[in-house]
């Protein structure tokens, strides 16, 4: 009896001095049924499936969150969850609504980024205070400025017709040079992946390079040992569209769906979601040259 | 025998019946080729895209545009070297374009002349039967005026006066003859580049350039604020834009394909207009909000003084039959004609 009451005061005394609320301390005790999730459902071959097992994924994550808010690991793989639901599954066919999910995506990492000192009035004010922060910012934040960057691009490329969105530009790319900076192979070399298409969705008298976007897709490949599809869909989609080069996208693009070989595992989901989209690319050839 | 005459006979009426078929979808279906520097990324292009949507609607797929947005296509003189090879059939085109065309249209663009949109909306009102038929004779038809907005300075360095403007690296869109007019009358020495180079230049480390001039939504669309770091308070006019086709195309359409083209022409650039006028006042607080000073307030000797430089200008213009005397006199005649109606109006 005396040891319970010994083992009691303990963990009370424990979970009082980390700060920790019990059900902070069950979400964390929960976090590698997360990501063990997140490792099956990206080795997921079925797209409906996968489709139908994220939200309530999501939905899990987002209680989980209620109870611990800080939690920096949790908020990140949300951002990454509603990116890839948006990505994947929506904005082919309701671009609103992807773009209120890339928007949910983007808070949860900018949530975190305010934890690391990068507010919201910097990251929104003017871009010199802007650079001066990111200057500063530490490197175990990637994973937030990635996310931050990846869902924010999104929603301006789904609102174009946003002034707004124009001005917010500048701000995406700036916290992407900063993952890329940290680390060009995060994420599936996805700093390289964003801006082969920042650089290749644009004119040259934009600010397009296409030389550029030739060399961060093909890094990208290198760095994925050429399993990740994604990187040739979105060059046809953005970089020979840009360049007008029916030749490129139309070949790239087939390749792409008739690819059958044994990828990587862990990139089966997002290969099939490019399979996928490769093909309502190639629908809109004849109305894009 | 007869089975075989009959036979032949059905053949041959229906090859006549498959060639006219063939001759009258080929004749009656075209492509309008289309290039404009609008970045794609903006509500000006959704627009122009929306008018693609209807135009190839409302003619049941018989008249459907083929956009290049952003300057893919290249400069805006590249764009009309295009036209004039067929290679495209359309175009927006900014006042420089238009000057390439119709260059007495230009004196819409001639600085410090109204003072809001509603002066230059009621003159060009007035002028427009004659700028019409100017682009006509030139082999142009005119669809629609969508205007870019009031043009503003933005530097890389502080502008108080024209002193300061004086040492600035200004970009002048190359072969601009008003701009080079007016460099001129003010005793600046620009810059000439191509509109494609200016980000690159502005980009660059030791550019050519830290001085440029373009709408505010303009220098935020083309991403140029990022750059930059001060705008001029005082807006120097308001700068014009066209939706063209060139005549040949134009010709060649059936009549309610005209209709169409003109009719949606004129609301779609109507709408740019909107927006233009809309999305201007609100890029002016998002590049403020990005780090972008405004400044410049003029005074009165200022303001006298760039009007004289604008007098002095126009004689140029004038000299180089780039805008004779007397459109600019008939255009502020109208104004001042408008000015005085709204006067009377106000103190009625």
């Amino acid at each position: 009896m005396k040891k319970l009451i010994t083992y009691s005061l303990f963990l009370f005394a424990f979970i009082q001095l980390s700060g920790c609320s019990m059900a902070q301390l069950t979400v964390k005790a929960s976090m590698p049924m997360i990501e063990g999730g997140m490792l099956a459902l990206n080795r997921e071959p079925d797209l409906q499936l996968a489709e139908a097992a994220m939200p309530p994924n999501i939905e899990l994550m987002e209680g989980m969150v209620i109870n611990d808010p800080n939690n920096d690991t949790l908020r990140n793989h949300l951002a990454q969850a509603y990116y890839g639901y948006a990505f994947g599954f929506i904005e082919d066919s309701n671009p609103e609504r992807a773009a209120r999910f890339y928007r949910r995506g983007l808070n949860h990492a900018l949530y975190n980024l305010n934890n690391s000192g990068l507010n919201r009035n910097t990251i929104t004010g003017d871009l010199e205070s802007l650079q001066s922060a990111l200057n500063n910012i530490s490197k175990s934040n990637i994973a937030a400025l990635f996310w931050a960057a990846s869902n924010w691009a999104m929603w301006i490329d789904l609102n174009r017709d946003s002034t707004v969105a124009l001005a917010d530009l500048p701000r995406a790319v700036m916290l992407m040079q900063k993952a890329y900076d940290i680390d060009d192979s995060f994420y599936m070399a996805g700093p390289h992946i964003f801006f082969g298409v920042y650089y290749g969705s644009r004119s040259p008298m934009l600010g397009g390079n296409f030389k550029q976007a030739e060399k961060h897709f093909d890094q990208a490949r290198q760095i994925n040992n050429n399993q990740l599809l994604i990187v040739d869909l979105l060059q046809a989609k953005y970089l020979d569209r840009q360049k007008f080069d029916q030749e490129s996208f139309h070949k790239r693009l087939s390749k792409l769906v008739n690819n059958t070989d044994q990828l990587n595992i862990d990139m089966t989901l997002v290969n099939n979601i490019a399979r996928k989209k490769a093909q309502l690319l190639l629908n809109k050839e004849s109305q894009w040259f | 025998m007869v089975l075989k005459k009959l036979f032949i006979g059905f053949i041959k009426v229906c090859s006549v019946f498959l060639a006219v078929q063939t001759s009258t979808f080929a004749k009656d279906s075209y492509i309008l080729k289309f290039a404009t520097l609008i970045p794609s990324d903006t509500v000006w292009m959704k627009s122009i895209v929306q008018w693609s949507e209807e135009l190839e609607q409302k003619s049941n797929g018989r008249l459907q545009l083929k956009i290049y947005p952003g300057g893919v296509m290249g400069d805006e003189p590249d764009v009309l070297r295009k036209i004039r090879s067929r290679q495209l059939h359309g175009a927006f085109f900014t006042g420089y374009g238009i000057g390439r065309i119709y260059p007495p249209a230009r004196v819409l663009e001639m600085p410090f002349l109204f003072h809001n949109t509603a002066e230059s909306d009621y003159v060009r009102q007035q002028l427009m039967p004659e700028i019409e038929q100017g682009f006509r004779d030139k082999g142009f038809e005119l669809i629609g005026w969508p205007e870019v907005g009031f043009l503003h300075f933005f530097s890389k360095h502080p502008i108080n006066s024209l002193e300061e403007l004086k040492q600035r690296h200004i970009w002048l869109w190359q072969g601009d003859p008003m701009g080079q007019a007016f460099a001129k009358a003010a005793g600046v020495s620009p810059v000439p580049l191509s509109i494609m180079d200016v980000y690159t230049q502005l980009s660059a480390q030791h550019g050519s350039i830290d001085t440029v001039y373009n709408s505010p939504f303009g220098a935020l669309a083309m991403q140029w604020h990022t750059k930059l770091k001060y705008a001029s308070n005082v807006p120097m006019t308001n700068a014009i834009g066209s939706l063209v086709v060139s005549e040949r195309f134009f010709k060649k359409l059936p009549a309610d394909l005209k209709t169409l083209l003109k009719d949606s022409g004129k609301v779609v650039a109507e709408k740019i207009n909107q927006h233009s006028r809309r999305d201007n006042e609100e890029s002016i607080s998002l590049l403020k909000q990005s780090g972008i000073t405004f400044m410049w307030d003029w005074n009165d000797t200022e303001k006298a003084e760039m009007i004289s430089i604008r007098d002095r200008a126009a004689e140029m213009l004038d000299e180089n039959e780039y805008i004779p005397t007397r459109y600019f006199d008939q255009t502020r005649n109208i104004l001042e004609q408008y000015r005085k109606q709204t006067a009377l109006k106000h103190n009625q």
